[in-house]
């Protein structure tokens, strides 16, 4: 029993990571643009599918890893410029209108480009197969993904803490008004807000595709965890978000060894305990 | 000036629009028409095998025309979205306002329990692809068929295949959707596992559409089982292969993949990751038959050289009954289309093929192959050979359908 509670809280954490980098997306683009971006889950999708063709077009799955996420900033900062701006004055129900609308028609355009039938990326072969822990054989992948994206993370905390960039970032989520008073273009700090939103996205999707695959519909599935990680986390708190993901990941392996049939059901119970004892989210202020 | 001059266009057009609409459902009658409706999940968890079973259903339509017994087939398309409730909504909604008489569909079957209630309700003939016993059990009606085969012929297959394959192999652990079809062959894989010597050692249930099953996997390894037997589909089933060959649990053990659409899972699987399963499906594309060569055939030309798997299979003999049905009886009324059917006696694509009309369950062929390694492919999509054919029938007296009523 106890090695499946350690291996269950392995299997915890990979998927913890994954959300959190997810999740720590959309609290970003929520917290400074005051925007939920609907379109989050298809830009985790296109970060997948635009790894698996990079890859089998190179030859190279770490390129891969590399550019697909910078592609998918590039489709962030076109949907943030010619669209989400031109909302920022609006009704919330048009932005998220907007941008749902925007999740439809990416999935669809994904649909055209690669077909309904979903595809596998493979990991390298340094990276497949798996390594005996003792206690479990626990594929090698997944815990250079706990690796990578906890380096990940950390890189964003030191970022959002220790640059001017990532200062005015944070700035921007506790009173956008002052930002704007002290003189600093808001446009281009939502623009590049998007875009950051929008790498985390298409980097998560990168990361899962050989775990998980690729499927259109990846992104409709992983959006609804993303909310409920803003909304366990605290609207707008990078941390709450970081973990957030984690404690899901972890209820969701807690759930398997003891009542499997909830393992989706664990994350919106979270959700509901949250909203109904502590509204504002774990580390949320407002 | 403006305001008023774009009010005064919008009414216009309201107005064109309003007045064709209102006259081209005046000069066409429900009575001219055949009306049919493909009702398939294009979203939700089973939206990629949707598109490809209408695409199925349109190849057998396309065969006669879009004419049957001298009328125009009108062919609509419903999204069941694998959910219940829109799904019967929609099947309403189109009987009431498309004055459909014949449905076709919906791939799940949680949502088809729904659906055969809106059928039997409407007094509409419904064929589900499969595979929940109940459509032919205890929720049978004369309205409902059933083309896939029976649930209990498919486990029994599966298992003594793969206790053929693996003669030393004493257990195995079950990955079950958690819903009416996964339950239905838990059931049965239970009961049948002690005849071929199995012990059922653990079953995790699991939500559908769930994609990550590694705390599922950690679980299963840890019981150290002989394979573990997926009752499981589509997405959810390719998610947990893929995933159960990143541990390292394929190709060492097998996986048996209990009810699969054959290629179209397969497919989405790398050929490494595809090693050392047994897959049990109503369909693969290499049954040897002249009626399948020829399906096989129009299904590549559109799908650029792409053969089709259960999806668009189970779309083509859907629609395939239902067509025979209506030429059986010269009539396009359900209830005659229907006692046209009930005890039908052929051979099809799939290979022989009867219709019990005591339950209106099919007795035909299920497939199970045993999927190839790489060095063995010939082309790409030569990933699996049938290694055995099975009609074996459920037995009648398990079989909950006890009166089937009447129309």
């Amino acid at each position: 029993m106890t090695f499946l509670i350690i291996s269950q809280i392995l299997n915890g954490l990979g998927l913890g990571m994954l959300y959190a980098l997810v999740g720590v997306g959309l609290t970003l683009i929520l917290g400074v643009l005051n925007i939920p971006n609907f379109a989050h889950g298809v830009l985790y999708a296109l970060g997948a599918y635009l790894a698996f063709t990079i890859a089998n077009l190179t030859g190279s799955f770490y390129f891969a890893m590399f550019l697909s996420p910078l592609l998918v900033v590039l489709v962030g900062f076109l949907l943030e410029s010619q669209g989400v701006r031109r909302l920022y004055h609006a009704h919330h129900d048009y932005q998220l209108l907007f941008l749902f609308a925007c999740a439809l028609i990416i999935q669809e355009i994904i649909i055209i480009i690669w077909g309904p039938i979903g595809f596998s990326l493979l990991p390298p072969p340094s990276l497949s197969g798996a390594v005996d822990l003792g206690f479990l054989i626990y594929p090698k992948y997944r815990l250079v993904l706990i690796c990578f994206a906890l380096f990940m993370i950390v890189c964003l905390y030191l970022f959002l803490t220790k640059t001017n960039l990532g200062a005015i970032l944070r700035a921007g989520i506790e009173n956008r008004d002052m930002v704007k008073v002290l003189g600093i273009n808001v446009n281009v700090v939502f623009l590049y807000t998007f875009g950051l939103g929008a790498y985390l996205a298409g980097l998560a999707g990168a990361l899962s595709a050989p775990i998980m695959g690729l499927t259109p519909s990846m992104g409709l599935d992983i959006l609804p965890i993303c909310f409920v990680v803003v909304v366990v986390a605290g609207l707008g708190s990078i941390p709450g978000a970081i973990i957030a993901g984690i404690l899901i990941g972890l209820s969701q392996g807690a759930a398997t060894i003891w009542f499997p049939e909830a393992t989706n059901v664990v994350i919106y119970v979270m959700m509901g305990l949250t909203i109904i004892f502590r509204p504002q989210g774990l580390f949320g202020v407002r | 000036m403006k305001k008023s001059f774009f009010s005064s266009l919008k009414l216009k057009i309201a107005s064109v629009v309003f007045g064709s609409l209102f006259s081209i459902s005046s000069s066409v009658s429900f009575a001219d028409t055949v009306n049919i409706l493909g009702l398939f999940p294009f979203s939700g968890p089973y939206a990629d095998s949707g598109k490809l079973t209408d695409q199925g259903a349109r190849i057998a339509l396309e065969e006669v025309n879009y004419t049957i017994n001298g009328k125009k087939i009108k062919y609509i398309t419903r999204d069941s979205e694998t959910k219940a409730g829109p799904a019967a909504r929609r099947a309403q909604e189109a009987i009431d306002t498309e004055g459909v008489k014949f449905i076709v569909g919906p791939w799940s079957s949680g949502v088809a329990l729904a659906v055969t209630e809106v059928a039997k309700k409407n007094k509409v003939m419904y064929y589900f692809s499969g595979g929940t016993e109940d459509i032919s059990g205890k929720k049978c009606h004369k309205y409902a068929f059933m083309w896939a085969a029976n649930a209990w012929t498919a486990m029994d297959a599966n298992l003594k295949i793969f206790k053929k394959a693996n003669p030393n192999a004493k257990k195995i652990y079950l990955f079950v959707v958690d819903y009416a079809f996964g339950w239905t062959l838990q059931k049965y894989v239970e009961s049948l596992a002690p005849k071929y010597g199995l012990e059922v050692v653990g079953v995790d249930r699991h939500p559908l559409g769930h994609r990550e099953y590694s705390t599922f996997i950690t679980k299963a390894m840890s019981t150290n089982p002989d394979a573990v037997y997926m009752i499981n589909f589509g997405l959810d089933a390719i998610s947990a292969v893929r995933q159960l060959n990143n541990f390292g649990f394929t190709p060492k053990k097998p996986v048996v993949m209990s009810w699969s659409s054959g290629f179209e899972e397969l497919i989405q699987l790398d050929p490494a990751a595809r090693e050392n399963l047994i897959v049990g499906s109503n369909y693969y594309y290499t049954i040897d038959n002249p009626d399948n060569k020829k399906f096989v055939e129009a299904y590549k030309k559109k799908f650029k050289g792409v053969p089709p798997g259960y999806a668009g299979a189970a779309g083509y003999g859907l629609m395939k009954m239902t067509l025979l049905g209506m030429q059986k009886s010269g009539s396009t009324e359900p209830q005659k289309v229907i006692t046209a059917l009930e005890e039908h006696k052929g051979k099809n694509f799939v290979g022989d093929f009867e219709i019990r009309g005591r339950n209106h369950q099919t007795v035909r062929p299920f497939f199970v192959l045993q999927t190839k390694k790489k060095s063995e492919m010939k082309n790409k999509y030569d990933m699996a050979e049938v290694v055995d054919i099975s009609s074996t029938e459920q037995p009648k007296n398990i079989n909950m359908c006890k009166d089937i009523g009447s129309f």
